[in-house]
């Protein structure tokens, strides 16, 4: 179902009270004027399924939903890395390039593959 | 009765041979120059027997080559049988490298200090496509193209990934560079 | 007084490349930290790249010990954006050979883990000729040892040879005969008994809200598995049992992956007796594949080491985006609360039963 970005804390508690305690997956795609962040939610007691979308522009923040799904810690991370999205509320960000500091958000679209080799 | 030039015969003769005494250089200690000499010589040849027929690896597995170095040292495909034991951790107790696996920009300065901390002489050998020069990586961000930019490599293995078999002929034709022909 | 010690990212032990930042109070862990992405190369951006049979052999490369079962995930995604139904001999040739795969994974992390517990070489030596066996066998039908590529659409590449049950049956035979050794080899035997139980335990409330998978949660009370929940393929005809230890320490999730591979067998020699006559050929492989029916897909298949998820956006000719859900990486996030309290030496005990593959972890 799709949210607007402001109630996003209030309807992930209520799913969380609802029966749906187990976080599958965070993941982004890169529409080229806005992006949609998908939460992959599953109820571990009759095996229902659940994705909440939100739509946000770029250079906006999201709010970070650690105190509700504890799982959430490094897809977090994963996900403010590779797209360039501020997640409020954290103290460490990058994950995955921790040592290369040259690269930035390499999976939105405005990163050409195949950018980076020439300059080797 | 003695005539009288027979003894200035004499004493010629006898200057002759004082005078050619003096000019003749004997050869002193030749018999010792061609002693070490020989022994240099096979000392060097016993040298270069020795490290040509125990290398031992050190485990260098970073990535799906690395599997293939498993089963290279384990009971089928047996790595013992021709000498090359004992795989290690450490790279003091090592002579030959082999690098399996890609090398992304975080790893590279790892495998340069381990290079130069395993004992001279030593060799590298790149096993697999992602050593030698990228593979199916080449254009990534985050990539080595071929271990050859940081490291000096003796054998190229290609593959992806070699059969264990290959890692055989690659270490005899190192074999054969150390020192002289390797008979199978 | 609190030290730091560093393992490092080339270290015997850890599966790859791993960097742990361990904190200590005498001889008790206090903190975990790990550093992760050395073997990082983006197939994600690479798979928007490239069309979708070239992206094939790519999936196989994310992990390295049981390579049919990414490729297999990849295809159903692929057959279901396009609308393509497997055909019926084609499922239970599947399933056949991805149960092999499985044995062999599990096999593989079974010597390693010995290994780490304090060099019992000789499980290793035993289990990678077992698991030799096995890679042979799948020699004999895809025709390469490692990176099979062999999932095509609607079915396999190539079908069974002729000879294949009899072969089967007699590796079947002879692997059960060494699971019985292997038991008896490990559980006398008093000291994997005292490094094992109760140490690293898991309890079931933390292992949901922690979000791991795989034997991992089956190991700590949870009774949930994909093969039976949202099933595919022919488990659901032919009686499929999840197994559930109530523990949650090492010791269990060592109990776990030994039922499975029992499992294994028992589901092998089953499919061989039910298996249908027919085609299982799928459609041979062109650059410009059929056109696509739906955008957005999502497919779920239970790899050796957990639950493996694609989410893909679709494309005329090659994926939009293709996001992948790794099982290693979520197992891995949980290691922080699983080793505080205990002491440093058990760490890599915990660290081998979590079943990591660092490549999977970083894509």
């Amino acid at each position: 179902m799709k949210i607007e970005k402001d109630n996003l804390l209030d309807k992930l508690r209520e799913a969380r009270k609802g029966g749906f305690d187990y976080l599958v997956k965070i993941t982004a795609v890169d529409y080229l004027d806005h992006l949609e962040v998908i939460y992959f939610l599953r109820n571990m007691s009759n095996k229902k399924e659940e994705n909440i979308r939100v739509e946000i522009k770029n250079g906006d923040a999201l709010p970070s939903i650690v105190e509700i799904y504890k799982a959430a810690d490094f897809y977090e991370r994963e996900l403010s890395e590779m797209f360039g999205i501020e997640i409020l509320g954290r103290k460490i960000n990058r994950l995955l390039l921790e040592k290369w500091d040259g690269i930035d958000a390499p999976l939105r679209k405005s990163f050409v593959w195949g950018s980076a080799y020439k300059s080797d | 009765m003695m005539d009288d030039k027979f003894i200035n015969a004499k004493k010629e003769m006898e200057q002759l041979v004082v005078d050619s005494l003096k000019t003749y250089k004997a050869p002193t200690g030749a018999f010792f120059t061609n002693l070490k000499k020989a022994t240099k010589a096979i000392a060097n040849g016993t040298v270069k027997w020795s490290r040509k027929n125990s290398l031992w690896p050190m485990q260098f597995g970073l990535a799906c080559c690395a599997m293939e170095l498993m089963d290279f040292g384990s009971a089928r495909i047996d790595a013992e049988r021709k000498g090359y034991l004992l795989f290690r951790g450490t790279p003091r107790q090592c002579d030959v490298m082999i690098v399996a696996g890609w090398v992304t920009k975080a790893v590279a300065p790892e495998i340069k200090r381990l290079y130069e901390q395993m004992a001279k002489p030593g060799y590298v050998i790149a096993y697999g496509e992602c050593a030698v020069s990228g593979g199916p990586w080449w254009e990534s961000y985050n990539i080595i193209k071929g271990i050859d930019q940081i490291l000096p490599v003796d054998v190229y293995v290609a593959g992806c990934p070699p059969k264990p078999e290959n890692l055989f002929e690659a270490l005899m034709k190192l074999q054969e560079k150390v020192g002289g022909k390797v008979e199978d | 007084m609190l030290t730091k010690i560093n393992v490092g990212p080339i270290h015997p032990s850890t599966h790859g490349v791993l960097r742990l930042v361990v904190t200590l109070d005498g001889d008790t862990i206090v903190n975990v930290e790990p550093h992760i992405g050395f073997l990082h190369r983006g197939v994600e951006k690479l798979a928007e790249n490239r069309m979708y049979m070239q992206n094939e052999s790519y999936m196989e490369k994310i992990d390295y010990a049981a390579p049919m079962a990414y490729s297999d995930l990849y295809v159903a995604a692929l057959e279901e954006a396009m609308g393509i139904q497997t055909k019926e001999r084609a499922k239970y040739v599947r399933l056949i050979l991805l149960e092999f795969q499985r044995i062999a994974s599990h096999l593989l992390w079974l010597g390693t883990f010995c290994n780490d517990l304090g060099q019992m070489f000789t499980m290793f030596m035993w289990t990678m000729k077992d698991r030799d066996l096995i890679l042979n066998l799948l020699q004999d039908v895809t025709g390469s040892r490692m990176f099979y590529v062999n999932m095509r659409l609607g079915g396999v590449s190539i079908d069974l040879p002729p000879n294949f049950e009899e072969h089967a049956k007699k590796l079947l035979d002879y692997l059960e005969k060494r699971l019985k050794e292997y038991e008896v080899y490990l559980e006398k035997n008093p000291i994997f008994i005292e490094r094992t139980k109760n140490v690293g335990t898991l309890k079931r409330n933390d292992a949901i809200e922690l979000g791991v998978t795989g034997p991992v949660l089956r190991a700590s009370g949870v009774n949930f598995d994909v093969r039976r929940d949202y099933s595919y393929y022919v488990y659901d005809k032919l009686h499929f049992i999840p197994q559930v230890q109530t523990r949650g320490d090492v010791f269990a999730r060592y109990r776990v992956r030994m039922l499975e591979m029992r499992e294994s067998i028992k589901l092998i020699r089953d499919a061989l007796k039910s298996m249908p006559e027919g085609d299982a050929l799928g459609m041979p492989v062109k650059l410009i594949s059929p056109p696509v029916k739906e955008s957005e897909v999502k497919v779920r298949r239970e790899l050796p080491r957990g639950e493996g998820m694609i989410f893909m956006v679709a494309d005329k000719q090659r994926p939009y985006r293709l996001s992948i859900r790794a099982p290693a990486f979520i197992n891995l996030s949980s290691l922080r609360q699983i080793a505080i309290g205990e002491r440093y030496a058990d760490l890599f005990a915990i660290l081998g039963s979590l079943d990591l593959v660092m490549a999977d972890v970083d894509r």
